[in-house]
């Protein structure tokens, strides 16, 4: 074998060889699962999912239904006392910026229509609500509590999540941002 | 047998050695030390047979040095095999293989069949979905699907409404699937365990597993030879609540402390993340070998054919 040839097959085998090492040493990384238990902090900039479930009329609902508006998710249910307590600021909110394109989105977790209309009756709420019997928002938005509230923005992404009661102004803080950029 | 030769069997056990490695990544063994040694024997012994190689022998002994240090790569610096374990419906980064696994939400009837798929997204937007019984390469891992214990649990309260199910333990707090991770020991046997909580009704339920032999070996009234789940339900002070413990078997419900429980027992995938020998530098060492074996058996034919002239 010519004496060139020979180096040039030497340089390619030590080349591969370094190659090799040295992506196995990029490669090496944290564990799997790290952000699991995250909470929903974590979800700001990913598609919101969506599954159809059905509303407190019995037809058919989702999110993506509400697509082209800005959404504030609320996962709740009627036994969790901090749900309850913001409840009416959720309403006094859906009321003052729906002109804007606000929807606020009850979805109620893994209750019967029965305990979640008698919810909706007794708040005199007038946004809409979703029944999630299996629970499949709760589990989507990484919910590590109750309530969990999810600012979607109008091109169907996450803008913020966030864990626990929100008063009146923190709720007006959270959608301002994605509100004002619409308008 | 002469050192060339030697050299060249060696080399060859050695490459055996990380195709091995390749075919079935599972064992811990590739990622001891004495595995690595080995490797690195052999790659000693590659390194001094150089000397006495032909030209084509020597292509092909780079060619298996180049494949060794893909074992040896892999072996040293490539994670354990790690087995991801999550909820549906919720997502679990997989750092090594540079992508994240989208555990798809399911219905009890997924669970008994134990089919369902996950979907795993590459950093650089691409997917493929994995199933039962299949393997799929990801840059220098392998992901297979492991079929995991796991129950869909619907609980209803005394008047027939469909309750919230909660786990406060689990990173899926609103999961209605539970996975049973850990194990605790019933009447001498370990056992698959979880909990869960119904808040609406201040209840905390435990939940075990019973295989169809253990049902049969704790001769269980009715239950003996079925798969069922044993609930145990506290009430808010922590104590036993009355009636609070029964057998449940899969698919159907009992009225347990004041909750209507029931269960679907089937399985759950697991996805295990295997480190495997970096696939383009298999095929660079392949083409090496290929290449100097080749010309070796050229040179050997032509050898032959003017001896025989």
């Amino acid at each position: 074998m010519p004496r060139a040839l020979r180096i040039i097959v030497v340089v390619i085998a030590l080349a591969a060889v370094v190659f090799t090492f040295r992506y196995y040493f990029s490669q090496t990384g944290g564990s799997a699962g790290a952000a699991l238990g995250g909470g929903p902090a974590f979800l700001a900039g990913a598609p919101a999912q969506s599954y159809p479930v059905t509303g407190l009329d019995g037809k058919t609902d989702s999110l993506q239904h509400y697509r082209g508006h800005v959404v504030l998710v609320n996962l709740w249910a009627s036994w969790c006392a901090p749900c309850r307590s913001e409840t009416p600021a959720l309403e006094q909110l859906y009321e003052e910026q729906r002109s804007k394109g606000l929807v606020v989105l009850g979805i109620d977790q893994g209750e019967s229509r029965s305990a979640a209309a008698a919810f909706a009756s007794e708040m005199k709420l007038r946004y809409p609500i979703l029944l999630d019997e299996g629970q499949a928002y709760g589990r989507a938005y990484a919910a590590i509590g109750l309530p969990t509230s999810i600012v979607v923005g109008r091109d169907g992404r996450i803008v913020r999540g966030i864990d626990g009661e929100l008063s009146l102004a923190q709720m007006r803080d959270a959608v301002a941002p994605v509100l004002h950029d619409a308008q | 047998m002469k050192a060339r030769d030697f050299t060249i069997a060696l080399a060859a056990a050695g490459v055996a050695m990380v195709l091995a490695q390749d075919a079935y990544p599972q064992w811990p063994g590739y990622h001891a030390w004495p595995y690595a040694a080995a490797l690195a024997l052999v790659a000693a012994v590659v390194l001094g047979g150089f000397r006495a190689a032909s030209p084509g022998h020597a292509i092909a002994l780079l060619g298996a040095l180049i494949i060794l240090a893909a074992g040896a790569g892999s072996g040293l610096l490539g994670p354990d095999t790690e087995t991801v374990t999550s909820a549906p419906g919720t997502v679990a980064p997989l750092p090594d293989a540079g992508a994240a696994a989208f555990f798809p939400d399911v219905a009890a009837a997924d669970i008994a069949r134990g089919d369902a798929r996950i979907i795993v997204r590459r950093r650089d937007g691409g997917s493929f979905e994995l199933g039962p019984g299949e393997r799929r390469y990801l840059a220098a891992s392998e992901l297979s699907l492991e079929p995991r214990l796991a129950a869909y649990i619907e609980a209803h309260d005394a008047g027939g409404r469909h309750l919230t199910i909660t786990q406060p333990t689990n990173p899926a707090f609103l999961s209605p699937v539970v996975l049973f991770a850990q194990k605790v020991e019933v009447a001498g046997k370990l056992l698959p365990a979880d909990s869960f909580a119904t808040p609406a009704v201040q209840r905390q339920i435990k939940a075990f597993y019973f295989s169809r032999d253990d049902s049969e070996a704790a001769r269980m009234h009715g239950m003996a030879g079925v798969a069922s789940l044993l609930f145990a339900v506290d009430d808010d002070t922590g104590h036993l609540a009355p009636g609070g413990i029964g057998f449940v078997r899969s698919g159907s419900s009992a009225m347990l402390g004041g909750v209507r429980l029931g269960g679907t027992i089937g399985t759950y995938p697991a996805l295990v993340v295997c480190a495997v020998p970096y696939g383009p530098a298999l095929f660079i060492g392949g083409v090496f070998i290929a290449a100097g074996v080749g010309l070796a058996w050229a040179k050997s034919d032509r050898r032959h054919i003017v001896r025989k002239s």
